[in-house]
C-alpha cells in the first residue's frame, strides 16, 4: 500500500540523508535495499544510539522496502538497539573465550560499579550495559566494547580506570 | 542432461535442477519443511539432508544442484542419522500437544516426525514460548508452533508481492511476525495457511471446527472471478468446513484467492431463503413449490398479456450457472420478450451488436505470464482477479513491461510497473486517443480511415508517447480491458480505441470477465441483442440499465440484489418497487427484497447444484453439487425448467443439467471469438465532460456478489473495511475544508447522504472515489457523474 | 439282565435320590447367590460401563476436543463438534455418545490424551424414552462430577500396570 501511505514528518536530518545517499551511490539504483544496514546505523547514531519504529518506517519508505523487511535486519543484528541506551554503551563479551578468561568477574565488577544489570541504564544516563557474543578479540580476552573502541585484557582495576576517564 | 544415481537407481535430470526436484519427479521421498516447489530455496530447515558420494557431510537435497555422475543415498545410515538429528532439533521448541492443535492430523511435522524422527526426545529443558498475534480476520496464529521454515515470508515476497510477514530476531529468538501491530492484508493471504507445514498459521473462520480425517473432499469451481479457480470443498456431515485450492496449472496453479477460499461462509448466511414465499394481500407467507411456481407463472403471463411482452424483463447475475442462465433467457424469450440481461454494471451499450462472442481474455490464462508487454486499461486487477494479477506479476518479474491506464493510482503489490497513467474518467478517452495517435505515426491502413481522421486533431502528451513506445517492444503484447473500463459511460469508445491501439501495436486484446460466469452468460444468450451462442436478434430488447432505469411492469431476477448489484441502485430499487410483478429466484431473502418482490423462489448456490462455468479464457468447467440443499431449496435450473413447463414454452423437457449444457454446446458448435475484429468504428471521439467533482466507482473485492457480501470473515478484512466512506486526496479535502474522518455531505443529482471522509492520495484531483455494493452508498445512484461535497 | 437292573433302579428311585443328593449338598452349602440390588458382586477396577467426562481439580473440563475418541470408536457412537471457546481454547460444543451404538470396548478411554473420557463402573442405568440413552456433554460431565472419587481411585489402582 505504498501509494496510500500518508506523508509523514521526516525525522532524519538532511545530513543523515546525505550520508545515506552516499551509501546508496555504491549500489545499483534498483538495489536500494543494499544500503539498509548503513542507513540503520546512520539513523541510530542520529537518534542517540537507538532506533524507533518511526525511524524504521522512514528508512523503509526511503529505500522502498517493506517496513517489516527493515525491521528484520534491525532485529537480527545486535548492534541495533530498540530501547534507549546510555551515552556510553558498554558491550561485554561473555562468549566462550572470554568466559574461560573469567569474564564473569568483569561483568560482576561492572554491574557492581555501575549499579545496573544487563539491558539497563545508569540513572544519570551515562552508561548502559549489554551482554554480547564474540566480537572477535579472543586473543586478548576478556574484552568489552564501548562506543567504537575495544578494551582488551580487562581487569577490575583497568575497568575502573577506563570508566574514570570516560566520566 | 545429467545421469545421477539415487539410492542405487539411475535417473536422468537436467543440469541445474535441484536434487529434491529430481527425487520428487521420480517418486523418491525426501522429507522437507522449508522447500516448496513454487517458492525460492532457503535451505533453512535441513530436513532434506541426504548422503552424497565424496561429500564429507550430508548435503541438503533442496539446495544441491545435480551434476553428472552424482551418487546420492536418501536412506543410508548417515542420511537417516542426520534426518533424525534434525527432527530432534526441530522438536526441541515445538510443543508436543498435537491434540489441541488445529493442524493435528494434517501436519507435515507430525507426519515426518513419525516417518523420520526418533521415538523420544532427550530435551528436558524449558521450551520457547512466543505470544500469538492478531494478524487479521482470516489467519489464526499459534506462533509457538512455528519452526521458522519461512515459507509464509517467502510467499509474501515472491507470490503475494507484498512482504507482510518477516522473521524478526535471530537464532532462538526468531519470531515470524508482521511489522508492529499490522495485519496481513494480501488478497492471497489464505495460501499461507496451506503452505504452513505446522499449526502456526491456520484458518481462522474454521478454527478448531473439524479434523482432517472427518472431512470429505469434493471438487467444485469458484464463482467469484473470471479465472474459475478449481477448488476442493471440504465437508463434514453436509456442512462446508473449508475450501482449499485444487491444483490446476492452467488456471489457478496451486493458489486460491481469499475471496474464493472464504466465501463459503456466505453460503450458510442467516438470511438464506429456504422455503418459497409469496406475497398475499401485502403479507408474506411461506408456501409450497407448486403454489409459488404457479403464482410466478401466472404473474409473468399476466404482465405479458396485459401489457406488451417487452414489459417483462429478466436480470441475472453472472455467478449463476450456464444452465440457469440459458434456461432463464429461454423462459423470457418464450414469453415473447427479449429483455434479458446480465450486464448490470454496464451503462454504455452503443456497440453491443459488434461486441465479441464473449469477454475473452485473448489468450489462455497461463499464457499471461509469458507476456513481454502488457497494457491494462481501467482495472484494479489485483482486487478484480487476484490470480490473473499474479500471472501478470510473474510476467513483470521476468522483465515484462506492464503499464496501466487507470483512474486511481492503484498499488499492484510491488509488481514492476513500467508506467501508470492516472486519468480521470473524463480524460480516459483523450488519453487513449493520444496513445492511439502516437502509435499511428508511420502506419497506414492498419485502422479504418474514419478513425484515423478522428484522431487527426489529437494531441499526444509526453506520457502517452512513452507508453506508446513501450507498447511497441516485446514479442508477446497484450492489452486488457478491466471492469472500470467496462462500466465507463463511454465503453464503446474505449473498446474502439483499445482495438485500434492493439492493432497498431500488433498486440492481443483481452477482456477481464467480471464474475465466474460472465463468459457463460454471453454464450447462454442472457443478452437483449443476442440469443444463445451469439445468434443476433434483429430487434433487440432492452438492456439492463434501461430496464432498471426506465422501469418495466414485470421482472424476473436470478440471483441479484439490484440495489447493490446494478449501475444505479437507487433508480433500480425505485423501479422495482413500482413494478407490478417481480419474481426473484434467490438464495437469500432481505427486507429490501420483500418491498418489491411478489414471489420469492429459493434456489441453490453453486455448491448445491450441478452446472457449468465458462471462465475468462473460454474454458468450460462443469461441476456437480457437493452439498445437499436445506429444506425446500432447489437447483435453479430445475426451477426454471418447471417454470418453462408451466408457461408452455416448447422444448422444455430437460432431465439433467448436462442436457442443457450440451444444447448450448451444440448451438455454439465451432464458433470462436475474435476480439480484434469485434468492434464498431466510432463517429465521434469527443469525451463526455462532467464539471466539478467526478465520481469514480469501484466495486470492492468483497462486495462483488450476493455470496461474498455475506461471507462474514471477509467483511472484517482491510479490503472490506477500507471500502467505506468517500475518498478524496488532500487537495480536494482542503478545498472543501474537511479533514480525515470528518463526516461530509455528499450530493449526487437529487440524492444527498452523509459519509465519512477518507484522505486517499491515490485519487486524482477533481475526483472522488465512492465504492459500489455498499448499502449506505446506494441512495447516491449512478456510478459516474457529478458529485458535490460539503463539509 | 440289563433290563432288570434298570427296572430295579427306577423302582427304588435311585436316579432321583442321586440327583437330590446334589441338590441336598447345595442346600446346606455356603450360598453364592447375590441379593442384587441389596448386595453386589465385587468388581474389577477395569470394569467398563457408563462413560463420564472428567474435570481437573480446579473445575476446568479436561476434554480438549482432539476428536481421537471419535476417530477410534469402532461403533461410531461418538459425535463431537468443536469451536474456540471465548478464551480462545479448543473446546467441544457438542459431545454425544449414543449408548445404543456403544459396544463398551474402551478404545475411547485408551485414546484420550488427557484422561477426559472414561468408562466408570456404573452399569445400572436405563432409558425410559427414546433419546434417554443418548448421552450429551452435560450428562457426561455430570456423571464425571458425581463419580470422580471412584474414577480417580480406579485409575490409581490401574496405574502400576500401565
Amino acid at each position: 500500500m505504498l501509494a496510500q501511505r500518508k506523508p509523514r514528518p521526516t525525522l532524519l536530518t538532511s545530513e543523515s540523508y546525505a550520508e545515506i545517499d552516499r551509501w546508496l551511490a555504491k549500489y545499483p539504483p534498483e538495489r536500494k535495499q543494499s544500503a539498509v544496514m548503513a542507513a540503520l546505523t546512520i539513523a541510530q547514531d542520529q537518534n542517540g544510539g537507538w532506533l524507533t519504529s518511526e525511524l524504521v518506517n522512514e528508512i523503509a519508505d526511503y529505500l522502498e522496502m517493506p517496513a517489516v523487511a527493515v525491521q528484520e535486519v534491525a532485529t537480527f543484528y545486535s548492534m541495533y538497539e530498540h530501547k534507549p541506551v546510555g551515552q556510553h554503551k558498554i558491550c561485554v563479551c561473555t562468549n566462550v573465550s572470554c568466559m574461560l578468561c573469567d569474564s564473569e568477574r568483569i561483568v560482576k565488577h561492572l554491574q557492581q560499579k555501575l549499579g545496573i544489570g544487563f539491558g539497563q541504564i545508569t540513572p544519570d544516563g551515562k552508561f548502559s550495559l549489554k551482554e554480547v557474543e564474540c566480537l572477535g578479540a579472543c586473543v586478548n580476552a576478556p574484552m568489552m566494547l564501548i562506543g567504537k573502541t575495544y578494551y582488551e585484557n580487562l581487569t577490575p582495576e583497568k575497568i575502573d580506570d577506563i570508566l574514570a576517564r570516560l566520566n | 542432461m545429467a545421469t545421477i544415481e539415487i539410492d542405487g537407481k539411475p535417473y536422468t535430470a537436467e543440469v541445474g535442477q535441484m536434487l529434491i526436484q529430481v527425487a520428487d519427479a521420480n517418486g523418491v521421498e525426501i522429507p522437507r519443511f522449508c522447500y516448496h516447489e513454487k517458492l525460492s530455496v532457503s535451505a533453512s530447515c535441513r530436513m532434506c539432508l541426504v548422503e552424497m558420494e565424496k561429500a564429507p557431510k550430508p548435503v541438503p537435497a533442496c539446495a544441491t544442484p545435480v551434476m553428472d555422475g552424482m551418487k546420492v543415498w536418501t536412506r543410508s545410515p548417515k542420511a537417516l542419522t542426520a534426518q533424525k538429528a534434525v527432527m530432534e532439533f526441530l522438536l526441541i521448541n515445538h510443543p508436543l500437544d498435537c491434540p489441541i492443535c488445529d493442524q493435528g492430523g494434517e501436519c507435515e511435522l507430525q507426519d515426518i516426525s513419525v516417518g523420520y524422527g526418533k521415538d523420544a526426545s532427550r530435551y528436558g529443558e524449558e521450551k520457547r514460548v512466543v505470544f500469538d498475534k492478531n494478524i487479521g480476520a482470516l489467519i489464526a496464529t499459534e506462533m509457538t508452533r512455528c519452526i521458522h521454515c519461512t515459507r509464509c515470508v517467502r510467499f509474501g515476497q515472491e507470490i503475494a508481492g507484498i512482504q507482510e510477514l518477516g522473521a524478526l530476531g535471530r537464532g532462538e529468538h526468531t519470531k515470524i511476525s508482521t511489522y508492529i501491530g499490522q495485519t496481513v492484508d494480501s488478497e492471497l493471504s489464505g495460501n499461507m495457511i496451506d503452505l504452513c507445514p505446522v499449526g502456526a498459521l491456520t484458518a481462522k473462520p474454521s478454527r478448531f471446527n473439524a479434523r482432517a480425517w472427518e472431512l470429505q473432499q469434493l471438487d467444485s469451481i469458484a464463482p467469484h472471478d473470471g479465472i474459475g479457480s478449481n477448488i476442493h470443498v471440504h465437508l463434514r456431515r453436509n456442512e462446508i468446513i473449508r475450501v482449499v485450492p485444487k491444483q490446476n496449472e492452467a488456471i489457478n496453479e496451486i493458489w486460491l484467492s481469499d475471496r474464493d477460499r472464504f466465501s463459503y461462509q456466505g453460503l450458510t448466511a442467516e438470511d438464506r431463503l429456504t422455503v418459497p414465499m409469496i406475497k398475499k394481500e401485502g403479507q408474506w407467507q411461506p408456501t409450497d413449490w407448486e403454489t409459488a411456481l404457479q403464482a410466478a407463472a401466472t404473474g409473468m403471463k399476466q404482465i405479458v398479456e396485459k401489457y406488451e411482452p417487452d414489459q417483462l424483463g429478466g436480470l441475472a447475475s453472472a455467478t449463476a450457472t450456464l444452465e440457469e442462465l440459458y434456461l432463464l433467457q429461454r423462459v423470457i424469450r418464450g414469453l415473447g420478450s427479449d429483455c434479458v440481461d446480465h450486464r448490470l454494471h454496464q451503462i454504455d451499450f452503443a456497440d453491443q451488436a459488434h461486441a465479441p462472442l464473449f469477454p475473452y481474455l485473448g489468450m489462455p490464462i497461463a499464457e499471461i505470464e509469458r507476456c513481454n508487454t502488457a497494457l491494462i486499461i481501467g482495472s484494479h486487477l489485483r482486487k478484480e482477479q487476484p490470480l490473473l494479477n499474479h500471472r501478470l506479476r510473474k510476467a513483470s518479474m521476468n522483465g515484462a513491461k506492464v503499464m496501466f491506464i487507470n483512474p486511481i493510482a492503484y498499488d499492484f503489490n510491488d509488481m514492476r510497473i513500467a508506467q501508470q497513467i492516472i486519468t480521470s474518467p473524463n480524460d480516459l478517452i483523450t488519453t487513449l486517443s493520444g496513445v492511439a495517435k502516437a502509435l499511428l505515426v508511420g502506419k497506414n491502413n492498419v485502422i479504418p480511415q474514419q478513425l484515423e481522421d478522428l484522431l487527426a486533431d489529437t494531441k499526444v502528451t509526453e506520457e502517452q508517447q512513452t507508453l506508446a513506445q513501450s507498447l511497441e517492444t516485446g514479442d508477446h503484447r497484450l492489452i486488457l480491458l478491466g471492469n472500470l473500463a467496462t462500466s465507463h459511460p463511454q465503453f464503446a469508445l474505449i473498446r474502439a480505441l483499445a482495438v485500434a491501439i492493439a492493432k497498431l501495436s500488433s498486440a492481443k486484446l483481452g477482456y477481464c470477465a467480471e464474475a465466474g460466469n460472465s463468459a457463460g452468460a454471453w454464450l447462454a444468450g442472457v443478452l437483449p441483442h443476442r440469443e444463445a451462442a451469439g445468434m443476433p436478434i434483429s430487434t433487440p430488447g432492452v438492456n439492463a440499465y434501461t430496464m432498471l432505469n426506465k422501469g418495466l411492469k414485470g421482472y424476473v431476477l436470478l440471483g441479484v440484489e439490484p440495489e447493490l448489484d446494478s449501475y444505479d441502485g437507487a433508480k433500480a430499487l425505485e423501479n422495482l418497487q413500482k413494478a407490478e410483478f417481480v419474481v426473484s429466484l434467490t438464495a437469500y431473502v432481505t427486507d429490501t427484497m420483500k418491498t418489491y418482490a411478489n414471489v420469492l423462489l429459493p434456489i441453490s448456490v453453486f455448491t448445491e447444484t450441478s452446472g457449468t462455468y465458462v471462465n475468462n479464457a473460454g474454458t468450460w468447467q462443469s461441476f456437480t453439487a457437493v452439498v445437499i440443499p436445506k429444506n425446500e431449496v432447489r437447483p435453479g435450473w430445475k426451477v426454471l425448467r418447471v417454470l418453462g413447463n408451466l408457461l408452455n414454452v416448447s422444448g422444455f423437457d430437460y432431465d439433467s443439467s448436462e442436457q442443457v449444457r450440451s444444447e448450448v454446446c451444440e448451438k455454439l458448435g465451432q464458433k470462436t471469438t475474435d476480439n480484434l475484429n469485434s468492434w464498431q468504428v466510432p463517429n465521434d471521439l469527443s469525451a463526455r465532460k462532467i464539471d466539478g467533482l467526478q465520481r469514480i466507482t469501484e466495486l470492492p473485492i468483497y462486495a462483488t456478489d450476493m455470496i461474498v457480501r455475506r461471507a462474514s470473515a471477509l467483511q472484517f478484512t482491510r479490503d472490506a473495511t477500507s471500502a467505506k466512506g468517500v475518498h478524496v486526496n488532500s487537495n480536494v479535502a482542503a478545498q472543501i475544508g474537511a479533514t480525515e474522518a470528518n463526516v461530509v455531505q455528499v450530493r449526487q443529482n437529487a440524492a444527498k447522504i452523509s459519509l465519512p471522509l477518507v484522505i486517499d492520495e491515490r485519487v486524482p484531483d477533481g475526483c472522488v472515489l465512492i465504492y459500489a455494493g455498499q448499502a449506505e452508498n446506494v441512495a447516491l445512484g449512478s456510478w459516474h457523474g457529478w458529485v458535490e461535497l460539503t463539509a | 439282565m440289563k433290563a432288570i437292573v434298570s427296572y430295579l433302579k427306577s423302582l427304588f428311585l435311585l436316579e432321583l435320590i442321586k440327583g437330590l443328593r446334589v441338590t441336598g449338598g447345595y442346600l446346606f452349602d455356603r450360598k453364592i447367590t447375590v441379593q442384587y440390588p441389596d448386595e453386589k458382586t465385587p468388581m474389577s477396577f477395569r470394569f467398563r460401563a457408563h462413560h463420564a467426562l472428567r474435570r481437573y481439580a480446579n473445575g476446568e473440563e479436561r476434554c480438549i476436543a482432539c476428536k481421537l475418541c471419535e476417530a477410534t470408536c469402532p461403533a461410531m457412537a461418538i459425535t463431537i463438534e468443536a469451536a474456540p471457546r471465548e478464551d480462545g481454547t479448543r473446546r467441544t460444543t457438542r459431545y454425544d455418545i449414543d449408548f445404543t451404538k456403544c459396544i463398551f470396548c474402551g478404545f475411547c478411554e485408551e485414546s484420550c490424551p488427557v484422561d477426559s473420557i472414561v468408562e466408570t463402573s456404573f452399569f445400572e442405568y436405563h432409558g425410559e424414552q427414546r433419546g434417554d440413552l443418548l448421552m450429551t456433554k452435560a450428562k457426561l460431565l455430570n456423571m464425571g462430577d458425581k463419580m470422580e472419587a471412584q474414577i480417580a481411585a480406579d485409575r490409581a489402582k490401574d496405574a502400576p500396570y500401565r
